[in-house]
């Protein structure tokens, strides 16, 4: 289990980065934190030409406010996310999240950028970047561009980008609610997630004004449920309530099967999942 | 029975190790990355192995061409089956037993694959990294020959035949008989039954399978250094398969990281590695990945069981009939044969309860898939969880709480020797004594009046009972794989104070995890009267003792102990002999402890380096005659062995919306007879008990119908992690057995209970729903099918 045969640049800019991924012709690969990419490397399951280590580039890891927005490095690594004071007071529901994120060791290295680059169906920074609407910052040889989450995530370990971009920052805004909740089963804790959901409510005393809902596990991408948002707005608030959202989540996705979950289990967990989550979304107190 | 010597007047005052919670001696360097483990040896300029393996199932090899590897930079040589031939011959597991045929053992493929990872040419390379790169340019034409995947299908007429040799897929067949079943059977008041399974596990040790071949050019000879723990039975085996004598073919194990069996049988690679020393005459290494470790390493249980047991009115099990299907996969093992697994199902299903009738038939079928081996319990997993299952089912047909009907069942105290209906016969173990204990350290009562409460409340909150009996420490009577002609029986210590005084205890045992280092040095400290730091245990190395097998089977505490005790006692009387001169005092008034010869009752005393000098380096002091070598060599045979027993009491709730178990309590009342160190004991029960959850719950190899191999990954392959794994009270019934030292072997014991707990546990959860279990592991998947099938029953039922 060794790689086959890559050459290696460590460049000290983004730009330099680019041009070495254009120079690399399409056989460039960028390496982050390498979690997901290093046993790609030694499967043989990927085999670059080039192999650029973004490491030694500096000012690639911050958390910053940015007006309504929290900005994040592409560089940063999950451990600080989840370490965070500004995410667990302004992105809580991503805080919420970190935790799940594999194991302590993982998470020293892994990044934000690579793992929404790696775009794991399971992942939850991906499914978090849809529940935000955030906004990718991608760096290719005609400058910066952005990218919205929603048009990022192709397939399954598939991203949009061409082969000489590199995601360089992203910038989550901070959304207004009255209660949230973070929901997530897997095997064991730190694996890849059979089901997850995100919640946010904004809520009136009696009427739900607005929802927004996020899911993962199920589908070839992380998915932002609108559909679902656009009915469950406006909606008077009952004991039924978290039943008729589990309900309505449930018959908005196909889940896949796996060698772990059949597409019946994990559309019941997701069932499941949903009905906790709106619960918890309804009755936190903000 | 304790045939220790009987205790004298010092023996109060005196620090006993054996029994004392000593830290583990070898824990410092595996800790702090200090060990040695096959792969850290550094031979001059090594050469690497890398291994082409079959992508196919079931195929002729129809061409192999290496011509593109063997000009890959940094390539010395590619081997094919074709091109060894000459170099060894084939190594077979022999076995008595009839209806058996061994599958011969080559190195690498010939003429047709029959699994996955099978082994097809290996190249040779001045790196791995460039051996497996010419991997990649071997081209391997085959022919589909139809894949055998499950064994059902593989006893069906017409099947492929993997071993056409053999003309059947059925590679073993036994049946066990007492008593009249049939009629016994028909006379139960009860009769409970169903198609038990557990699926194929991996063995899964950390330190994957590793070799190191160092080629002495001066005489021909090679030293292997392997990850195995029958270091012992692999020279024997090489040394006959390359003709090579042993003074020129030394194997050693070094640090082991983890077997659990799974490197407890020789391996076609461990033979070729040597094939190539020779060849090349240069030294060689290979270290699996964990791809490799994964798919080709020998694999664990895989049976259906097809089972029934009648009861009386008072709910005394009478008649129990088993019919076994073990899917072995595509070879036997060396040395013990693809009837190991499957065959100690059916001798052990009785387990620990007075039978009177029992009929148990095994058919071990082959399979395109990585043969079955030894693991951790060793068919005693799959036979606990059977007749578990089968006794709860007969409490709840009988209206008999589980723990009374195992009190019912169970061989008393005053009944042993016992002989169980399959011919096993437990010595004196304290079986009930270890369900008392458990269910009063679980709180049993309290359990249930939780349980009450719970099941009010709508939730799903069971309790499961295991007890298991095993035959441990088994001396040369009884084989450890049926009809297997190698000798298991006995055990060498060999110890030596040499003339610094310093002490060597040398054993045939290889630990690899078990803290023998640690336990054999106590054993050797006490029964020699040396002091603990001063001994240092060697094992693991066939230099060292003049034959040996090595660690399995629950044997080394009770045979290499054993044998520690007897060289201990003839060392001890060499010491005495000596220092009688040295202190010019009668023998009998010699006592020696701390490293020292003491006149009883005086302060005159010698100490063993004074001792030792007084043998070897001084010609003055003793008369010739006296100056014996301070050495003694014991080969000690347990002849029959001994029993160790326990009882696992689980209490687990099962989550209806996510369908996951939690384990909320877990209780082990076990008696592994004297113990020689609570924290090693522990350890292993904490650690049996783990992978005893793993194949309760979480691990699965998954093959499809092709004979790929979908769970090859640690993604796939779940295994339990700490979060997964709860506390664990274990309580010590230490009740001694009738071998030297009154030990029992209790590395095992902890995965054959805690499946069988669990299971239990679960379909107690689950009963109010009319849930059974049957086939492990539970993963939230089955549990989720099982509720959705019981939904679609009792709506059913309603209409």
């Amino acid at each position: 289990m060794k790689p086959a045969k890559f050459d290696y640049v460590a460049p000290t800019t983004v730009d330099a980065a680019v041009e070495a991924l254009v120079a690399a012709n399409g056989e460039g690969k960028v390496l982050a934190g390498g979690q997901s990419l290093l046993p790609l490397l030694n499967f043989r399951m990927t085999r670059p030409g080039v192999l650029v280590d973004l490491n030694g580039i500096q000012g690639l890891s911050f958390i910053e406010p940015r007006g309504d927005r929290i900005a994040i490095g592409a560089l940063t690594r999950h451990r600080e996310i989840e370490q965070s004071p500004l995410i667990a007071s302004k992105l809580p529901v991503m805080a919420a999240a970190m935790r799940h994120v594999a194991h302590l060791a993982i998470r020293n290295r892994g990044t934000i950028g690579g793992s929404l680059s790696h775009a794991d169906p399971a992942a939850e920074l991906p499914m978090l970047s849809l529940f935000y609407g955030a906004e990718l910052s991608v760096q290719g040889p005609a400058g910066r561009r952005i990218v919205a989450a929603e048009d990022f995530f192709v397939d399954a370990l598939t991203n949009c980008l061409e082969p000489e971009e590199i995601v360089v920052e992203i910038e989550f805004p901070m959304l207004a609610y009255d209660g949230w909740a973070f929901e997530e089963v897997a095997r064991r804790f730190g694996d890849f997630a059979l089901a997850s959901i995100a919640v946010s409510v904004r809520r009136g005393s009696s009427t739900i004004d607005n929802v927004r809902i996020a899911v993962m596990g199920v589908a070839d991408t992380p998915l932002r449920l609108k559909a679902v948002e656009g009915k469950f707005s406006g909606v008077s608030i009952d004991d039924r309530t978290p039943d008729r959202f589990s309900e309505l989540v449930m018959s908005s996705v196909s889940a896949n099967s796996d060698l772990h979950a059949s597409s019946e289990y994990r559309q019941h967990l997701l069932g499941k999942l949903a009905a906790r989550a709106m619960r918890t979304a309804l009755t936190a107190k903000e | 029975m304790n045939s220790d010597r009987p205790a004298q007047p010092l023996d109060v005052l005196r620090p006993r190790n054996v029994g004392a919670p000593i830290r583990r001696t070898e824990d410092p360097r595996l800790l702090t990355g200090r060990g040695e483990y096959s792969a850290d040896r550094k031979p001059d300029r090594p050469l690497h192995l890398a291994f082409l393996r079959s992508s196919q199932a079931h195929a002729r090899i129809t061409r192999i061409d290496t011509a593109a590897a063997l000009a890959s930079p940094g390539v010395v040589e590619v081997l094919t089956a074709e091109s060894i031939v000459k170099d060894f011959k084939p190594v077979i597991p022999f076995s008595r037993m009839t209806n058996y045929y061994a599958t011969p053992i080559l190195p690498l493929a010939a003429g047709k694959v029959r699994y996955v990872g099978e082994a097809v040419a290996a190249v040779i390379a001045t790196s791995r990294y460039l051996a497996e790169d010419a991997l990649e340019l071997i081209e391997i034409d085959y022919e589909p020959l139809g894949a055998v995947s499950r064994p059902e299908f593989a006893v069906t007429e017409g099947a492929p035949l993997l071993h056409d040799a053999a003309g059947t897929n059925v590679l073993v067949a036994r049946e066990f008989k007492k008593g009249d079943v049939a009629s016994d059977s028909k006379a139960a008041a009860v009769r409970v039954g169903g198609r038990f399974e557990v699926t194929r596990k991996a063995p899964l040790a950390m330190e994957p399978r590793s070799y190191t071949v160092e080629y002495e050019k001066r005489r021909d000879a090679i030293t292997l250094y392997t990850s195995s723990n029958i270091p012992g039975i692999v020279r024997d085996a090489i040394s006959e398969s390359l003709d090579l004598p042993g003074h020129r073919l030394r194997v050693v194990a070094p640090d082991v990281g983890g077997s659990f069996g799974s490197k407890g049988s020789l391996y076609p690679e461990e033979i070729l590695i040597c094939i190539a020393a020779r060849r090349l005459r240069r030294s060689l290494k290979w270290t699996a990945d964990r791809l490799e470790d994964i798919s080709s390493s020998s694999q664990a249980f895989a049976e259906i069981v097809d089972a029934e047991m009648g009861f009386d009115a008072n709910g005394i099990a009478i008649s129990l009939q088993a019919d076994v299907i073990g899917d072995v996969g595509a070879y036997s093992i060396y040395p013990w044969t693809c009837g190991l697994e499957p065959v100690q199902v059916v001798s052990f299903l009785p387990g620990p309860y007075k039978i009177a009738s029992y009929r148990g038939a095994v058919r071990g079928v082959a399979t395109c898939k990585p043969p079955t081996g030894p693991y951790r319990g060793v068919g005693r997993p799959i036979s606990t969880f059977v007749t578990e299952r089968l006794m709860d089912l007969g409490a709840k047909a009988l209206g008999i709480d589980p723990l009374e009907i195992r009190r019912r069942n169970l061989v008393r105290p005053e009944e042993f020797p016992y002989r169980i209906a399959s011919g096993i016969i437990w010595d004196r173990t304290g079986f009930v004594e270890c369900l008392d204990a458990a269910a009063e350290t679980a709180g049993y009562r309290e359990l249930r009046s939780l349980q009450a409460d719970a099941r009010k409340q709508g939730r799903l909150f069971g309790i499961g009972i295991a007890s298991y009996a095993e035959l441990t420490g088994i001396g040369s009577r009884i084989a450890v794989a049926p009809g297997m002609p190698i000798n298991t029986g006995s055990e060498t210590a060999k110890i030596t104070i040499d003339s610094t005084g310093a002490i060597t205890a040398a054993f045939g045992v290889a630990s690899h995890g078990q803290g023998l280092e640690t336990t054999l040095a106590q054993i050797v400290a006490d029964d020699l009267g040396a002091r603990f730091e001063d001994v240092r245990v060697i094992q693991g190395d066939s230099d060292e003792v003049p034959m040996s097998t090595g660690s399995y089977a629950s044997r080394s505490a009770v045979l290499g102990g054993g044998a520690a005790k007897h060289a201990c006692r003839i060392l001890s009387e060499k010491i005495k002999r000596v220092a009688s001169h040295l202190l010019e005092a009668n023998q009998d008034d010699i006592e020696v402890f701390g490293g020292k010869a003491i006149v009883l009752g005086t302060d005159r005393a010698v100490t063993f380096r004074q001792i030792a000098k007084a043998v070897y380096s001084d010609m003055k002091t003793l008369p010739v005659k006296a100056r014996e070598e301070l050495s003694a060599t014991y080969t000690y045979d347990p002849i029959n062995g001994t029993t160790a027993a326990a009882t696992h009491i689980a209490a687990v709730e099962v989550d209806p919306a996510t369908c996951f178990v939690r384990i909320v309590k877990y209780v082990v009342a076990e008696d592994c007879g004297r113990i020689i160190n609570p924290l090693i004991v522990d350890g292993q029960v904490h650690g049996g008990v783990a992978q005893g959850i793993g194949a309760a719950l979480f691990e699965e190899l998954v093959y499809d119908d092709d004979g790929q191999l979908l769970s090859a990954s640690l993604i796939d392959y779940v295994i339990p992690s700490a979060p997964e794994v709860p506390n664990m009270e274990v309580v010590h019934v230490e009740s001694e057995s009738g071998v030297e030292g009154g030990f029992r072997g209790m590395g095992e014991g902890g995965t054959i209970g805690a499946p069988a707990a669990i299971a239990n546990a679960i379909a107690d959860a689950l009963s109010p729903l009319g849930i059974e279990v049957s086939l492990l592991p539970m993963t939230p998947e089955r549990i989720f099918r099982l509720m959705e099938q019981a939904k679609l029953k009792s709506r059913g039922k309603s209409r």
